[in-house]
């Protein structure tokens, strides 16, 4: 018998309509490493909770079908009882500590003392996790003092100390910066050599590639396909089941690298694999690979910014952002004069007067007197949508709260227009400048979507009928319009997400700043993302956004700002600043996953 | 992180002490002066809870703790040496404003018990960690549910208190303003505390999660990872502290006191 | 009756009451932050009520004062966890009459709330603050109500209802507004008498 087998399973929330789940029938083997792939909403968190008998015990509702797990009925075996046998991990990384214990090491023993272990044998276990994780030495840190990626293996410690025979990993990493999800993927590589049966639900398409065995792809609570990576990632129908393929079977295809079964590689080796044994074009590929990884064509971003942007300004907020300029004019030329170095000439002789926006000095701030977090940090931003990329604790929070006026500078001078802003309040300064929170759950506080995008627009003056048709044009822009009555809440989080940034959008600023905005999105979201960047830097717009997914910085962006520790580290074109090997080891960033093989093609 | 908690492990022998014993303290210190009655009692035990904490070096820490009950014991003088239904003798006064004795002696009497609550529970809270008493509790058959709530407020609060800024920050880049008028702060008021509330029940739901998975729910009887056995010093505070008790209630019934 | 209290010890509620004083805590500094002149301390101990019942907004209240006693080392705050512990019973006992289905209906509410507040915390301020409050406006009709020669009780019943009965009714009105776009799904986790139905 199968370790999991799962018959017709049906699932509906309470409070719902459609089934989350509508008759999913697999099964898993043991040993087996098994990926989960769908876009948003497809079920394949509802599914993991399944198999745990979480869904329906916990969350009550409309159940159908059935689940076994290690010979167990997951419907009526407590939850407390399965627990023994599968352990779960899942996105946040804060709330799924117990919150009740001190310290790391009392963290992980916490689920062994409540099913009643002895405490010789919790003490011998908890020390040999901790130690096979490399975690041993924090043991009497406080689990709310980590960062992220460490809280993400303290999690998966504190599960695998109850020793289950499968582990489910639900986008374990999606809520980290690269560093920690890179200590994350390296603690399940472990996990693959103890050969555990895992399933990993994950958004990094290429990391699901690499790891599994077979991949489950769903649909709208359905079971489209169930294969190996190679055989899923091929399909054609991907795009439309909301399923971006591994960047190197997306560059296979656009080249004809197919294997003799049919199937495309997923993998960087099985790409390179390919690429050898075929004996394609060399230069061919290269050529290809470049035009993939170029990024944003600066040429026609440069020409839309220069059409839209200087005068006519757009839409209701044209009077304002024409009393902004006035004074302007007279210093932006001065220090265009000094700026145009980092930029590279170009932008800078090209109508650099009117791109001109953000000019920052000599920046320095500190949160804690004498712990200086940004250190003199000098930028000249024009009209170009920029990334800023880096670790957490490089300052890039940091610096934006600085530009949007939430955080007061210890020195330095920082100029938006040639005015400084240094006495502006963040609410006056709020219909020029417009900040996305990465956390939508922050802001959201109407139970109806529309009213919650008007919040803004009222409070900066608009009149209502302003505001309401401000909001529909945001919310169309995100694609939201037609759930314009419903509630929040009710919405998944990449949705609010969606909402949080129509809510500024509505609000028509010069400058918009995204913090983290592809976070929990799949694909089709980040689409509807770089689309509103591109059309907002159409308008003449800057757009701001720090960003962790450096696939989507190299597709999105025209420039690319490379931080750590507090000063800027690299400044460029994507192309530029991803092949910039000491910056990238300096920052502890990896480029996005095609610029590693087009560096290897060259150098064959 | 930031603890909410008042406790230090300074090292003193206060802190080494079991948490029981130290409850054992503070009962008998608030109950002996309430059954005697008497000012001096109320003074003797205030003295003691000082030199208690005067020994672990905690008396700095204990006197803040204090501060927010000057004002309203001041107003309790003040109310009730004017006012006090029972006042008859004029003590002094204060241009055409009378002061009367037994006022002020019913003041003195809420004020020194209100001092006297404080300074003991300082001894307790100042030197006893939180989540040591709820395991000791638990294993003296406490509910561990219970036992988890106690031991989570402690950790939530400064994860909800951090978001604070964050809400606020987040608000007012939309262009909400948090000063002002009176109105204009009210309004404030349901922008901030909603997200507050849903972020806290939303993670209330992935916290369950945590918590099912990891065991929380099941029946097994739930075994501990420290033992703090009683010492000698546990022992004789125990004993002196019930002695005191009894002591007191004896001398009060034979009228001696 | 029984229905009245049914209370399930479930997860998910046993983790709403320490969210539940959380909110507690934000919801006065907020107002503290805001200098609104009201406390504005108990929207958690409501929500628990709603949520989860009048036992469970009991407990949210009396663990609320019993815990911030060792957040401030003041033990009298522990008293008044047995006014707290009122405050949720009575929202709790109201929303489950069906008392915070309009607005008007939770006003009423509020009112129960408060007078649960008030008649459980007259006697402890008079006991321990010979019937004080510690808040300017009430103690300022305390003063009155003693010089005019009103019995004690009075006084400091008079007293209290000025501090509590306004901030009840302002605390319950905002509690009106969260609790009414709750999500079902969300909702659902604390229900008492929720259960699951067959698809099969």
């Amino acid at each position: 018998m199968s370790l999991i087998e799962v018959k017709d399973l049906k699932y509906r929330y309470p409070g719902t309509t459609e089934l989350a789940l509508d008759g999913v029938s697999f099964t898993v083997e043991k040993g087996e490493f098994i990926g989960i792939a769908g876009e948003n909403g497809a079920g394949k968190s509802s599914l993991s909770q399944a198999l745990l008998g979480l869904i329906p015990q916990f969350y009550k509702g409309a159940y159908g079908g059935s689940v076994t797990v290690c010979g167990m009925d997951a419907r009526n075996t407590p939850v407390s009882e399965l627990c023994r046998h599968v352990g779960l991990v899942f996105q946040n990384p804060f709330n799924q500590l117990s919150g009740a214990k001190d310290t790391v090491y009392d963290e992980v023993g916490y689920g062994l003392q409540n099913l009643g272990f002895p405490p010789e044998e919790i003490r011998t276990r908890v020390e040999s996790v901790l130690r096979c994780f490399g975690i041993w030495e924090y043991r009497d840190r406080n689990p709310f003092d980590l960062s992220g990626g460490q809280l993400q293996r303290v999690a998966i410690c504190s599960v695998l100390a109850m020793n289950p025979d499968v582990l489910i990993l639900d986008e374990p990493t999606s809520q980290l910066d690269p560093e920690g999800s890179e200590e994350v993927f390296h603690t399940v590589d472990e996990l693959t050599k103890m050969g555990i049966t895992i399933i990993m639900i994950e958004q990094k398409i290429e990391k699901l590639a690499g790891y599994c065995d077979r991949v489950l792809l769903m649909h709208q609570g359905q079971v489209v396909d169930y294969d190996t990576p190679r055989k899923i990632f091929s399909r054609e129908d991907l795009y439309d089941l909301g399923v971006n393929p591994p960047a190197y079977t997306r560059f296979a295809r656009a080249n004809a690298l197919v294997f003799e079964d049919g199937t495309l590689p997923v993998t960087h080796a099985e790409t390179l694999e390919l690429v050898k044994a075929s004996g394609a074009d060399r230069a061919a590929l290269i050529a290809s690979l470049r035009g993939m990884t170029a990024g944003v064509q600066m040429d026609k971003q440069g020409d839309g910014a220069a059409d839209a942007a200087p005068h006519s300004g757009t839409g209701s907020n044209a009077d304002m952002s024409e009393a902004g300029r006035q004074p302007a004019g007279a210093g932006e030329e001065a220090v265009a004069a000094e700026v145009s170095t980092s930029t590279g000439g170009r932008s800078a002789s090209e109508g650099a007067g009117a791109a001109a926006t953000f000019q920052v000095q000599d920046l320095r701030f500190s949160y804690v007197k004498g712990r200086e977090v940004l250190h003199g940090l000098n930028l000249a931003l024009d009209h170009r949508p920029t990334a800023i990329i880096g670790q957490n604790g490089a300052g890039k929070t940091t610096l934006v709260r600085v530009l949007k006026g939430l955080l007061k500078p210890d020195s330095g001078e920082i100029r938006y227009q040639g005015e400084n802003l240094e006495t502006k309040t963040v609410a006056e300064l709020a219909s020029r400048v417009g900040y996305v929170f990465q956390n939508p759950d922050d802001q959201i506080f109407k139970y109806k979507v529309l009213e919650e995008v008007m919040f803004g627009p009222l409070n900066i003056g608009m009149s209502p009928q302003e505001a309401e048709a401000s909001a529909h044009e945001a919310l169309r822009m995100v694609g939201l319009d037609e759930k314009a009555d419903e509630n929040p809440y009710d919405l998944e989080l990449s949705d609010r997400k969606m909402v949080a940034i129509a809510s500024v959008l509505a609000m028509n600023t010069d400058v918009i700043i995204l913090d983290e905005p592809t976070i929990a999105q799949s694909w089709n979201g980040r689409e509807k993302i770089r689309e509103i960047i591109q059309t907002q830097a159409a308008q003449g717009k800057l757009v701001i956004a720090i960003l962790h997914d450096m696939d989507f910085v190299a597709n999105s962006f025209a420039r690319v700002i490379a931080m750590a520790h507090g000063e800027i580290l690299a400044d460029g074109a994507p192309a530029e600043v991803f092949r910039n090997h000491p910056v990238l080891e300096k920052a502890a960033l990896a480029a996005p996953p095609l610029y590693e093989l087009l560096e290897e093609l060259e150098a064959m | 992180m930031k603890s909410i908690s008042l406790y230090t492990n300074n090292g003193s022998w206060l802190t080494k002490l079991h948490p029981f014993s130290k409850i054992f303290y503070l009962v008998a210190a608030i109950a002996v002066p309430l059954i005697s009655g008497h000012l001096p009692v109320f003074l003797g035990v205030i003295l003691l809870s000082i030199l208690l904490l005067k020994s672990a070096g905690l008396v700095h820490k204990a006197f803040p703790l204090l501060a927010f009950s000057f004002t309203i014991i001041l107003t309790v003088v003040i109310i009730q040496g004017i006012f006090n239904q029972k006042n008859m003798t004029v003590l002094f006064s204060l241009g055409p404003i009378h002061f009367y004795k037994e006022g002020l002696l019913y003041a003195a009497h809420i004020g020194l018990n209100i001092l006297n609550m404080l300074l003991s529970f300082a001894i307790l809270v100042l030197t006893t960690s939180p989540s040591e008493l709820v395991e000791e509790l638990e294993k003296k058959g406490f509910s561990p549910k219970f036992g988890y709530i106690i031991n989570s407020v402690f950790q939530i609060i400064p994860q909800m208190t951090g978001t604070m800024n964050t809400i606020s920050d987040a608000q007012r880049s939309r262009g909400m303003e948090t000063e002002g008028s009176l109105l204009t702060r009210a309004k404030a008021f349901l922008p901030l505390i909603s997200p507050v509330v849903m972020s806290a029940l939303t993670s209330t739901r992935e916290r369950a999660i945590a918590l099912e998975v990891r065991g929380f729910g099941g029946s097994a009887k739930k075994t501990y990872l420290y033992s703090h056995p009683y010492s000698k010093a546990d022992q004789v505070l125990k004993a002196l502290s019930i002695l005191a008790v009894v002591v007191t209630i004896v001398l009060r019934v034979v009228h001696v006191l | 009756m029984g229905k009245l209290f049914k209370t399930n010890f479930t997860t998910p509620v046993i983790v709403l009451i320490p969210a539940c004083i959380g909110i507690n805590y934000l919801g006065k500094l907020f107002a503290a932050v805001l200098k609104l002149p009201l406390w504005l301390d108990c929207i958690g101990t409501c929500i628990g009520a709603i949520l989860g019942g009048p036992i469970i907004g009991g407990i949210c209240g009396a663990a609320n004062n019993l815990i911030y006693g060792f957040t401030t080392g003041d033990n009298i705050t522990l008293v008044y966890a047995l006014t707290s512990f009122f405050i949720g019973i009575a929202v709790g006992v109201m929303a489950r009459l069906g008392y915070m289905k309009t607005l008007p209906k939770a006003m009423l509410t509020a009112c129960a709330g408060g007078f649960a507040a008030v008649l459980v915390s007259t006697p402890l301020n008079i006991i321990f603050w010979g019937g004080t409050t510690g808040n300017v406006w009430g103690d300022a009709v305390f003063a009155a109500t003693q010089a005019a020669k009103m019995p004690v009780f009075l006084g400091s019943l008079l007293d209290e209802i000025v501090v509590d009965v306004p901030d009840k009714i302002i605390t319950l009105a905002i509690v009106y507004f969260i609790i009414k776009g709750l999500p079902k799904k969300l909702t659902a986790l604390y229900d008492a008498s929720s259960d699951i139905q067959s698809l099969d």
